[in-house]
């Protein structure tokens, strides 16, 4: 896939990540411009239904990065979404979502480099991994065109031609 | 004791068990309603129809000696204290019939503090498994009909409640159908596993069902309803769809009694459970949480330890 360009969303703190973002643009540091930077107070603020969000909405891969352990300008917001997002990577592994596409980081203000590093590693593994597509056909079905290949059942009821019709005559 | 020697060689609960544990409810709810204990007692009343059961809020003694328990007896009664009933502990010390499992719900909503212990007379059921769903109803329980849930069950003893009710029965050699279902999807390739939960989470037709019954899906708005901004589509399409799933597994993560009432109030049969489960089963990994019988302190998602894993961190 030569031409794809990977589409990032980074979901950062505003205290710690988003300042180093910050130092290594100042600093004139190269880094892929596929990342989309979205400012938060804090990692616990970053509900999981945002990296869904994101890649309903197109996200390729998406990164979450805050401060440091200890850190933390709120103390402990980055120890409760350490646990939180433990929690969320297995539920995502276990319904079959690559967690490959899904980094989380600490940066802190100082770390522009590091910085640089996570999104172009992130974006370069996105990148030969292609586009994801499970998330982004989710949003353009409905119900009958994935009840298609599902078998008999009550389902099939719902899968009529009728139905069908009706649908596509919507335009 | 003979209890244990039963147990090995159980393969039916007959219907006189379950009248007896009718009896030892009767017996505790008049009490506890004459003495004035309690203002009420949430329980099983006879169901319309032969071989069903009701929840109910009983308040007087005429209507405490017609309370049951029998194998319909499914529902998990503790989310009337966080919704339908709510009001009722206002007026006093509410008593609360429960199965071993309702009771893991009961200290799990103690551990959130949204009931108090003392409000409650908790008359623990000796529970050996209520039916599963579309099962004959004989009146007596066996491997065929018993569900799904009750299969790995581990609190047939109700330890904690005020007054137990029963002796020690359960079936023997039952499959844990569950857990095997659970290490089906686990080795499955992914791709595979994408296919098998998109398939099911297609069908849901966001009835809401599953939310309503549950007695930790409390919340005064849930965010699945809110459309300022939205964060999760509320028609049932299989985008919102997958986003709802994942969102309510999430929410009861750390949380969740396993009651299965999710699962098995879904008109769809979509395995709920099997989510609740995995998340509880990496909860117990990471973090050597269980939900049990008796409240504790937080719920894992609710602390840290400064040394946590994060290994998955960069
Ligand atoms: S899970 Fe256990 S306590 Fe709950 S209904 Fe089944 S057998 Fe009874
Ligand atoms: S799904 Fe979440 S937000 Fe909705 S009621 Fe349940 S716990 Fe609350
Ligand atoms: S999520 Fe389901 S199994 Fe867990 S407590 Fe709620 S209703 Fe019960
Ligand atoms: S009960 Fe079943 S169909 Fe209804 S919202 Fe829950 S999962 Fe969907």
């Amino acid at each position: 896939m030569p031409d794809f360009e990977p589409k990032i969303v980074a979901f950062v703190c505003t205290w710690c990540t988003y300042a180093g973002a910050d130092l290594a643009g100042t600093s004139r540091m190269q880094y892929p411009p596929n990342v989309r930077v979205l400012k938060f107070p804090c990692t616990g603020r970053i509900d999981p239904v945002f990296i869904l969000r994101a890649f309903q909405k197109g996200a390729d891969g998406v990164l979450v990065s805050g401060c440091h352990p200890g850190d933390c300008h709120y103390m402990a917001g980055n120890f409760h979404a350490r646990r939180r997002f433990a929690a969320f990577r297995a539920l995502l592994d276990f319904v079959g979502v690559d967690l490959n596409r899904l980094q989380f980081s600490w940066v802190s203000a100082a770390e522009g480099g590091k910085w640089v590093e996570v999104v172009t590693e992130l974006t370069e593994r996105v990148r030969t991994m292609g586009p994801m597509p499970e998330f982004k056909e989710l949003e353009h079905e409905e119900l009958w065109s994935t009840f298609a290949g599902a078998a008999g059942g009550k389902s099939a009821v719902l899968n009529s031609p009728e139905l069908k019709e009706a649908y596509d005559s919507i335009g | 004791m003979n209890a244990r020697a039963n147990k090995n060689h159980l393969t039916s609960i007959e219907p006189a068990y379950y009248e007896a544990v009718t009896e030892a409810i009767r017996k505790e709810a008049v009490k506890i309603l004459k003495e004035e204990t309690v203002v009420g007692v949430v329980g099983y009343l006879p169901g319309r129809r032969k071989g069903t059961a009701t929840p109910a809020l009983v308040t007087s003694v005429e209507e405490a000696e017609k309370l049951i328990f029998s194998p319909a007896c499914v529902n998990n009664l503790s989310v009337y204290l966080t919704k339908a009933k709510k009001g009722v502990l206002k007026q006093g010390k509410v008593g609360i019939v429960a199965k071993g499992c309702d009771m893991r719900a009961l200290a799990g909503l103690m551990t959130e503090s949204q009931l108090q212990r003392e409000d409650l007379f908790i008359i623990g059921v000796v529970c050996p498994g209520v039916y599963g769903f579309g099962v004959e109803r004989t009146g007596t329980l066996t491997e065929a009909n018993i569900a799904r849930k009750c299969r790995e069950c581990t609190v047939h003893m109700p330890e904690g409640a005020d007054v137990a009710a029963g002796t020690h029965a359960e079936l023997a050699d039952l499959t844990p159908e569950e857990a095997e279902e659970m290490a089906r999807i686990e080795a499955m390739p992914q791709a595979e596993r994408w296919a098998f939960w998109k398939e099911h989470f297609s069908r849901c037709i966001r009835c809401m069902a599953c939310r309503q019954v549950c007695p930790f899906c409390y919340c005064e708005q849930c965010l699945c309803d809110k459309n300022r901004p939205q964060a999760v589509e509320s028609s049932p399409r299989p985008a919102g769809n997958m986003a709802w799933h994942l969102v309510r597994a999430m929410h009861l993560a750390g949380r969740c009694g396993g009651c299965a009432e999710c699962e098995r109030v879904c008109p769809m049969d979509i395995p709920l459970n099997l989510l609740n489960r995995r998340m509880a089963k990496e909860l117990k990994e990471l973090y050597d949480f269980e939900a049990g019988l008796a409240p504790v302190e937080k719920g894992p998602l609710n602390q840290y330890k400064e040394d946590d894993d994060q290994s998955f961190i960069k």
